[in-house]
């Protein structure tokens, strides 16, 4: 860094200093903070982050805000002599969303299921973004017949009726863990993902600052990872946040018909599921699972939506 | 001196669905240390499929090196493998391409592309490495170099660009820079300074370069010898004077009667080379020029072997465009003589000049 701090630096050229003009340093702005700002200006993609980051921090500090150890043991919370009036009470104080059939406060659960449901959207997001990408640059960068045969095989698997390849996956591999949960989920997004993927590469590979990268002898390792993976990485993004949407959703349905993380775990899908019963005595116990669900995937596709808008080059401002 | 390139019979072919499209015919000349050349010949002619088979670059399939050897410092670059051919780029040969504008990756640093061939091919790494960057953007002219590495290539014009495009290049001091039409994307006062920057670079660095180009002019005032290339064919070959003071080959003359002179606007009209290069699915028998050919005459109908006609000069052509005999006939089918202004060529005023 000495190098940058030299004091000649500032005084080493006449056209330096006429190109850059007060005016232009004040305009001078980061790659970032130029797709911050775009980013910004779609207000309703700034809602979903907000919301969204509202809903993470209350997932991440659940244990605080519901006065619960943070290796939540539902079973700890049963109350040991519940009274009739404890179980599926409405909500209180105590109990700002009331109490489940076994007395367990409600908005505990919640927020140790939405704690659940974003570990999965998250990670299996990862998984499936690692798989797709690596699957769809190889095809998309190499082409010939190992690209027929990775698209052939997204095919088939985009062809498969989803939901029964879902349950049938479960009922295989499953053991109700959240590990197999997010294999399962990520085995599900990422032929879509790899698809993406090859598009942009396929597009990517014959710009001539690729050529000219090659005959400065970068293998095609280099090429890949450091040259045309950044290049593609808009749309790689835009796709993660969207995924995670998705994905919740997908931990939902199994959850929910009981294929994918078993009682007592919570998350907003096993709560679904274990509050169909009792929908006459306490409709809230499927409502509020279910709208968690529908805000937090609605903030992902906004800001999915979004950063799609601020990614996109051909929507250069200045 | 030895050459430190020999390209022999080089024939590189394209395999298409309709046929068989060959691009260069057996092309063979040779490269002295610090020597330059130009490739001189109009589009589809064969000049930069010649350049990118030197580097092997050309994708595999469709295009394929079908005959001839490629020796640099003794070793045949058609026969060597991928890992030694990728030291031997970039390191030992590298490459200037023609459009500054997409020649450089638009998400990286200016100054993380300029580290790739530092760190690849020097070894170099962090601060030294940094440095060098520097000094690379300070010797090709870029002004306040320290901040300018920093910046992505969207903030730098076409000139500026191409500056930075041949800090790269020679950012491994290479034994030989090939240079792409270099500046045909950039303006006519940029085109000059990148010329001479490449012409400097060369003195200093002692590299030999090929200066590949569709514009006389563009050679003229850098190159030591000229290889016309006409159909994968070269046509011509011959020290730069000597080819402007005596071309021999119809191409040649045709090509030089199409360049615009400033002591001729308005007198004549511009001279072009009727119709069009040849189809090289089915390159006509014989010289590929014939069609074209004032000077055609039956015997064209087999291929010209290279006829030495001067100190280092040969030319592909049955016949002797300087006979007056074979002008006359050449006049009666459209063929106007160059006129020599004050006993030189256009390209020999600004040779001169410089």
């Amino acid at each position: 860094m000495e190098i940058l701090q030299q004091p000649d630096a500032s005084q080493q050229s006449g056209i330096a200093a006429i190109e850059l003009t007060p005016d232009l340093v004040r305009k001078r702005r980061g790659q970032l903070r130029i797709i911050f700002d775009r980013f910004v200006r779609n207000r309703a993609a700034v809602a979903g982050a907000i919301v969204l980051s509202i809903i993470i921090l209350m997932a991440i500090f659940a244990p605080i805000i519901t006065h619960q150890t943070a290796t939540y043991d539902p079973a700890n919370t049963i109350p040991d002599h519940p009274k009739p009036s404890d179980l599926l009470a409405g909500p209180s104080w105590a109990h700002p969303m009331g109490t489940d059939e076994l007395g367990r406060d409600f908005f505990a659960r919640m927020l140790f299921g939405a704690q659940v449901s974003l570990l999965v959207g998250f990670s299996s997001m990862l998984v499936a973004i690692v798989i797709g990408a690596s699957l769809g640059a190889i095809a998309g960068y190499y082409g010939g017949w190992i690209d027929n045969v990775l698209m052939r095989v997204v095919d088939a698997m985009l062809a498969l009726p989803y939901l029964l390849l879902l349950f049938v996956l479960s009922i295989i591999f499953s053991n109700g863990t959240v590990g197999t949960v997010v294999l399962i989920i990520a085995i599900l997004a990422w032929p879509a993902t790899a698809r993406i993927v090859r598009g942009e590469f396929l597009a990517l590979k014959h710009q001539e600052f690729l050529m000219a990268t090659r005959t400065l002898g970068a293998g095609d390792l280099r090429l890949i990872l450091r040259h045309i993976l950044p290049n593609a990485a808009g749309p790689i993004i835009v796709n993660a946040t969207l995924l995670v949407g998705l994905n919740i959703i997908n931990e939902s349905v199994l959850s929910f018909f009981g294929f994918g993380l078993t009682p007592p775990q919570s998350s907003w899908g096993v709560l679904l599921g274990q509050s169909q019963t009792f929908f006459n005595a306490a409709p809230r116990m499927l409502y509020l699972p279910g709208f968690a669900i529908l805000i937090t995937v609605l903030c992902f596709n906004l800001i999915g939506d979004g950063l799609r808008d601020a990614l996109d080059p051909h929507l250069t401002l200045r | 001196m030895a050459p430190i390139l020999e390209v022999k019979g080089l024939k590189t072919q394209f395999r298409t669905r309709d046929g068989t499209i060959k691009a260069v015919n057996g092309v063979s000349f040779d490269l002295d240390e610090g020597e330059t050349i130009g490739i001189v010949g109009e589009s589809g002619s064969g000049k930069s499929v010649t350049s990118l088979s030197i580097l092997r670059l050309l994708p595999t399939p469709p295009a394929e090196i079908v005959e001839g050897e490629v020796l640099f410092e003794d070793k045949d670059l058609t026969e060597l493998d991928e890992r030694d051919l990728r030291k031997i780029r970039g390191g030992k040969i590298s490459m200037i391409f023609q459009d500054p504008m997409s020649s450089l990756n638009p998400v990286m640093r200016i100054g993380q592309q300029l580290l790739e061939p530092i760190n690849l091919h020097l070894g170099l790494k962090g601060d030294v490495a940094y440095r060098r960057a520097v000094e690379l953007l300070r010797a090709v002219g870029i002004p306040d170099p320290e901040r300018r590495i920093r910046g992505y290539p969207h903030e730098f014009s076409g000139g500026m660009r191409q500056r930075v495009m041949i800090a790269i290049a020679i950012a491994a001091n290479p034994k030989l820079l090939i240079a792409d039409e270099p500046t045909t994307a950039l303006d006519v006062t940029v085109q000059a300074q990148i010329l001479d920057l490449i012409g400097q670079l060369r003195k200093e660095l002692h590299t030999s370069v090929i200066l590949i180009t569709h514009d006389l002019g563009v050679v003229a005032g850098i190159a030591d010898r000229i290889l016309v290339m006409y159909a994968g064919h070269i046509v011509e070959r011959a020290p730069t004077d000597e080819l402007f003071a005596n071309p021999r080959h119809p191409y040649t003359l045709g090509l030089l009667a199409s360049v615009p002179r400033l002591d001729d606007v308005g007198v004549n009209e511009l001279q072009t080379i009727p119709g069009a290069p040849p189809d090289m699915l089915n390159p006509p028998a014989g010289c590929p020029f014939q069609p074209r050919c004032p000077f055609a005459i039956e015997k064209c109908k087999t291929f010209p072997p290279d006829v030495t006609v001067g100190r280092e000069h040969k030319s592909a052509c049955w016949v002797d465009v300087t006979a007056p005999a074979e002008i006359e006939r050449a006049k009666q089918r459209g063929f106007i003589p160059l006129r020599p202004v004050g006993g030189s060529f256009i390209g020999e005023t600004q040779r001169s000049v410089q």
